[in-house]
């Protein structure tokens, strides 16, 4: 259904959450709302709106503008709606001659100082200056124009994304507040006082300059011309808009996407969204650019060898040419010598196909998703655990907490408007401890600083763990009624002997972490003891030889203390993609099916069987690093890659390129020529989130649509080129639109049972499980009892990785991302992002630094023990001496040429975050770099004589 | 067969035992490891572990060889 474009309703102020009810009435109609609204918000439920300009339901009332003035019966003056609140029996007047009159006279004096340019104003017929005037019957300015005024003040265009054009300014201060209460950030201020005051990003400085991070929250809130995205300076108002999910990361922000025809003109948050509730980040909210980049590969091509040409050819020829030769190559090396890997950016029901068509239709278990190099730890931890492969709460659910723990995750960096929500709740006084080799952001922030920084040394989160859960049991802290009542005794007592143990008390550990035992103690004491305790987890976690262990003592420390199962507390993975949760649930890995059933289960075999019509093999397939160590024993010949771009992501770069030139068949569908799609002999044009239908899953298990905004550029959606080369090998696939799939994924997964797409339409979105018992969806899971039944205390033994500094590696390098770009930069290097982060740079302590006689900006050579790389120095104490740190978001800089192979005891996710190496000074690339670039070099030419060939013909 | 696929199965047999470790005894944790692998292991994985340290010291830990022989009795349970 075509939705026209209109803002999204404001209500004034933000909704009461009280229980209480409370009766007035407003221009003689019977009002209810709960107690705490504001008289402003009370009339806009009940449909009268009251005039303002100061005043946003995504911020507290603040009663500057004084446009939205009202008579209350009985009280003197007119009261500002938006700054008094309802109270029982209360009669307002919203209307009248007098208030009328003052409205246009404050009205007057903001028109006095604003340029009057509306038929050639970006926000024409946007504007709620100009609504607000017209609603008033603002006719005349009895001032004039001549006196001091703001007309000619300069604007500032430094932002990539948006202008501040200051003569455009009411200095309501929206934008300050959201920066504030939004976002968190405090860039901006009203600098000076009455005439002279003006909105000054951190010390009037431009805004590019300034401590903004381009959240877009400014311009969301801003109700003039003064903050304006450059795209609608450009195109204009749009016309229409589709609401939809972020393709970035887990957080799984809802977005209106606004259209004038098939071009996106804006992404604005949706305020309905509940991951995100109006928020954004810079990647989500502007760096949509990608979808249209130059760059898009839009035609099926082809192949015989990596040296040879692509030829654009039809889908038809591409997807038959890609059958022949998958068929071919099982008929001589098997069935087993083909696979698959499916992406966690694209959709639930595309990676249900994936597995679907490896499983049915190359008729083995050859299947593995991305979620092996970041989160299979948490799959593996928490199934075992507590029973489901799954963060246990809401967002939402951090506003009740009373002590956070941040471990291995920089939400402020990786997971924003996840951040922005958590620094809100510790502004209100939650407690904080921040378990990370770095300083990242949330250990001091504007208005945050953590109670705790414990910086583990890379490698030992399992040691610092084991010894949080020794200091809660032997002060004995521990929730000893919760344990008894909710978890397995005997395997707790097996492990309470352990983990008692004196090798694991924070003295004797403070050796192999590097975290005091003083502040380890105090921490452990602060978890256990402050009320609510909600632990939030990233890479830094997962990333490890000990991944799973670490996973699984995190959750061992919740159920220890009672903090599973209710708001404000639990075990909450962040997740790096949009789409991770979703993937894992889809039976992407290759040793179960969708809902996290084990291949070897009959039963759940027989399901699918009797939907799919054939028999499945009841053996796990191979795990991504197994893809590639057979290809490299000359097993696996045929890959169908989707989405994903291994050649860049996946650890030890040289491993991989020599298993990718040892396929015979590599068939890639991606939106661009990934670094991965250069080894390819099949190219398969994929489509971005804009361009077609389907759901995400967030890490709060949350389910959310995915809409088409725009028709595919290639002609086909990736679930379409699935299904038509799943046809092509026999594995007949019949579905005209995902809901179709949904409910093909809805009969044969329990957890999903309840989900189709016309209960999303419902309800905007679904937390799973959803079925018979939760038809709703489950926003807390393990209220009552573990889905395993009763919790499992699972022992976490530290066994040490094999990859330790010594005198000829003796640094530690540790891998992570920063705001500006996602991953492997695919889309976002292809955006303006790439002002803030135009390369990837090697952080190093000052101390470090000195040794080796580096300066900031100097070319370091960095060598591990697999291969060695060249990226520049930034010198900061936000590493530790001892630790280097890089982000991995460009292909030249190689980050995985020099990570290991290393990897999680019980997954196989890679070690990316414990690296031995050693730093130099030095001048030139290395030579890895100047084989990808000489490499990149052929396959672009390769590429631009295809479409040379086509444009000739 | 190259020698590095089969040392980088006896690593990561060798670390999942070595994980196991405080699990219970010796033969508890042996009898874990080997489900580990039947659940996870692809059957060319498991195939080539048993064949290779059937009869030789390819480097397996003492309790990833009594796994290597629990895996071979289930996997010889499942053909019978």
């Amino acid at each position: 259904m075509l939705e026209f474009y209109e803002p999204q309703a404001d209500y004034g102020t933000p909704e009461s959450t009280s229980t209480e009810l409370v009766t007035l009435s407003i221009d003689g109609v019977e009002v209810t709302v709960p107690a705490g609204t504001s008289v402003m918000r009370a009339a806009a439920e009940s449909g009268v709106k009251v005039p303002r300009l100061c005043a946003t339901d995504q911020l507290k009332s603040f009663g500057s503008c004084r446009v939205c003035l009202v008579e209350i019966e009985g009280r003197r003056g007119f009261p500002a709606s938006c700054t008094t609140n309802v109270e029982a029996g209360m009669e307002v007047r919203t209307q009248s001659d007098e208030i009328a009159k003052l409205r246009r006279n404050v009205m007057e004096l903001y028109i006095s100082d604003h340029p009057l340019d509306c038929l050639t104003c970006p926000t024409n017929g946007d504007c709620e200056l100009q609504d607000t005037a017209g609603e008033l019957g603002l006719r005349s300015v009895r001032y004039g124009f001549e006196g001091e005024n703001h007309l000619q003040a300069e604007k500032d265009e430094s932002n990539p994304y948006f202008t501040f054009d200051a003569s455009k300014c009411i200095v309501c201060s929206r934008c300050v507040r959201a920066c504030e209460e939004v976002q968190g950030t405090f860039a901006l201020t009203i600098d000076g006082r009455g005439f002279e005051s003006k909105v000054s990003a951190s010390q009037a400085e431009d805004f590019m300059d300034s401590e903004c991070v381009s959240c877009g929250a400014c311009v969301n809130a801003c109700p003039t011309a003064t903050l304006t995205e450059k795209s609608i300076i450009e195109a204009g108002k749009p016309e229409h808009a589709v609401t939809t999910t972020c393709a970035y990361c887990g957080v799984g922000c809802s977005f209106k996407a606004e259209m004038k025809g098939n071009q996106v003109v804006r992404m604005t948050p949706y305020k309905d969204g509940k991951a995100n509730e109006g928020h954004a980040c810079v990647k989500g909210r502007f760096a949509f650019g990608y979808a249209t980049h130059k760059d898009r590969i839009t035609v099926p091509m082809i192949r015989d060898s990596i040296d040879d040409p692509w030829k654009e050819v039809s889908w038809e020829e591409a997807v038959s040419y890609t059958a022949k030769r998958f068929k071919a190559i099982q008929a001589e090396y098997g069935r087993t010598s083909i696979g698959a890997i499916s992406s966690s950016r694209c959709t639930n029901e595309e990676v249900y196909l994936v597995q679907k068509m490896v499983r049915a239709g190359f008729g083995n278990n050859n299947v593995d998703t991305c979620a092996r190099v970041c989160h299979s730890p948490t799959g593996f931890g928490l199934k075992t655990t507590l029973g489901e492969s799954a963060g246990t709460q809401t967002f939402a659910s951090v506003a009740d907490a009373d002590v956070v723990v941040v471990m291995g995750a920089n939400p402020t960096e990786a997971h924003p408007v996840f951040g922005s929500r958590l620094k809100r709740r510790l502004r209100e006084g939650a407690k904080l401890i921040v378990i990370d080799p770095r300083k990242i952001e949330l250990v001091s922030a504007p208005h945050i600083k953590a109670d705790h920084h414990l910086p583990v040394r890379p490698g030992t989160n399992v040691v610092v763990l084991n010894a949080l859960a020794h200091v809660i049991v032997s002060e004995g802290l521990e929730d000893r009624a919760y344990i008894e009542q909710r978890c397995d005794m005997p395997e707790f007592e097996q492990w309470l002997a352990f983990i008692k143990d004196e090798r694991h008390s924070p003295e004797n550990t403070e050796q192999f972490s590097g975290v005091p035992a003083a502040d380890l103690r105090a921490a452990a004491r602060l978890y256990a003891t402050a009320g609510n305790g909600a632990i939030f987890y990233g890479l830094g976690v997962t990333e490890h030889s000990q991944g799973s262990t670490a996973v699984m003592g995190i959750a061992n420390l919740a159920m220890l203390t009672g903090n599973i199962g209710r708001d404000g507390v639990g075990v909450n993975p962040l997740r790096g993609q949009n789409n991770v949760q979703g993937s894992c649930d889809m039976g992407s890995f290759p040793h179960e099916l969708p809902g996290y059933r084990h291949i070897s289960d009959g039963a759940t075999r027989a399901l699918f069987e009797g939907e799919w019509g054939v028999s499945l093999d009841s053996e796990p397939g191979l795990r991504i690093p197994n893809m590639f160590d057979a290809a490299i024993e000359g097993e696996f010949k045929g890959l169908y890659c989707q989405g994903e771009d291994i050649a860049q992501s996946d650890p030890n770069t040289q491993h991989v390129e020599a298993a990718l030139r040892a396929i015979d068949c590599l068939v890639v569908q991606d939106i661009f020529l990934n670094e991965t799609a250069k080894f390819a002999h099949v190219f398969l044009p994929g489509a971005s989130f804009l361009e077609k239908d389907g759901t995400f899953t967030n890490a709060e298990r949350r389910i959310s649509r995915v809409r088409k905004a725009m028709p595919p550029l290639s002609g086909k959606a990736d679930w379409e080129g699935t299904m038509a080369l799943a046809n092509a090998l026999g594995c007949e696939m019949n579905y005209s639109h995902p809901s179709e799939i949904m409910d093909e994924i809805a009969r044969l997964t329990p957890t999903f049972n309840g989900v189709s797409y016309a209960k999303l339409e419902q309800q905007g979105s679904i937390q799973w499980p959803c079925n018979d018992n939760t038809p709703e969806g489950t926003p807390i899971m393990h209220i009552d009892e573990f889905v395993r039944g009763k919790g499992f205390f699972a022992m976490t033994e530290y066994v040490p990785t094999e990859e330790r500094a010594n005198r000829k590696f003796p640094l530690l390098l540790t891998t992570g991302r920063i705001l500006s770009q996602y991953n492997v930069g695919a889309q976002t290097r292809r955006t303006d992002n790439s002002s803030w982060h135009g390369e990837d740079l090697i952080e190093i302590h000052p101390h470090d630094a000195e040794e080796r006689g580096i300066n900031q900006g100097d070319w370091v050579g960095i060598n591990s023990r697999v291969g060695d790389t060249v990226l520049r120095a930034n010198i900061t104490e936000r590493v530790k001496p001892g630790v280097v740190y890089t982000t991995f978001h460009h292909p030249v800089s190689g980050a995985n040429v020099i990570t290991t192979d290393n990897s999680d005891w019980a997954t196989n996710c890679p070690e990316y975050k414990v690296t031995a190496v050693q730093l130099s000074k030095v001048t030139a690339p290395s030579n890895w770099q100047s084989r990808q670039q000489s490499f990149d070099k052929q396959q672009q030419g390769l590429l631009q004589k295809a479409q040379l060939q086509e444009a000739r013909n | 067969m190259s020698a590095s696929k089969l040392d980088r199965l006896v690593k990561m047999m060798n670390q999942i035992a070595l994980n196991m470790s405080a699990n219970g005894t010796d033969k508890m944790v042996a009898d874990q490891v080997a489900q580990h692998l039947e659940k996870f292991w692809s059957p060319p994985m498991k195939n080539l572990i048993t064949e290779q340290a059937a009869g030789a010291d390819i480097g397996l830990t003492p309790i990833a060889q009594l796994a290597v022989k629990n895996l071979l009795v289930m996997q010889e349970a499942k053909r019978a």
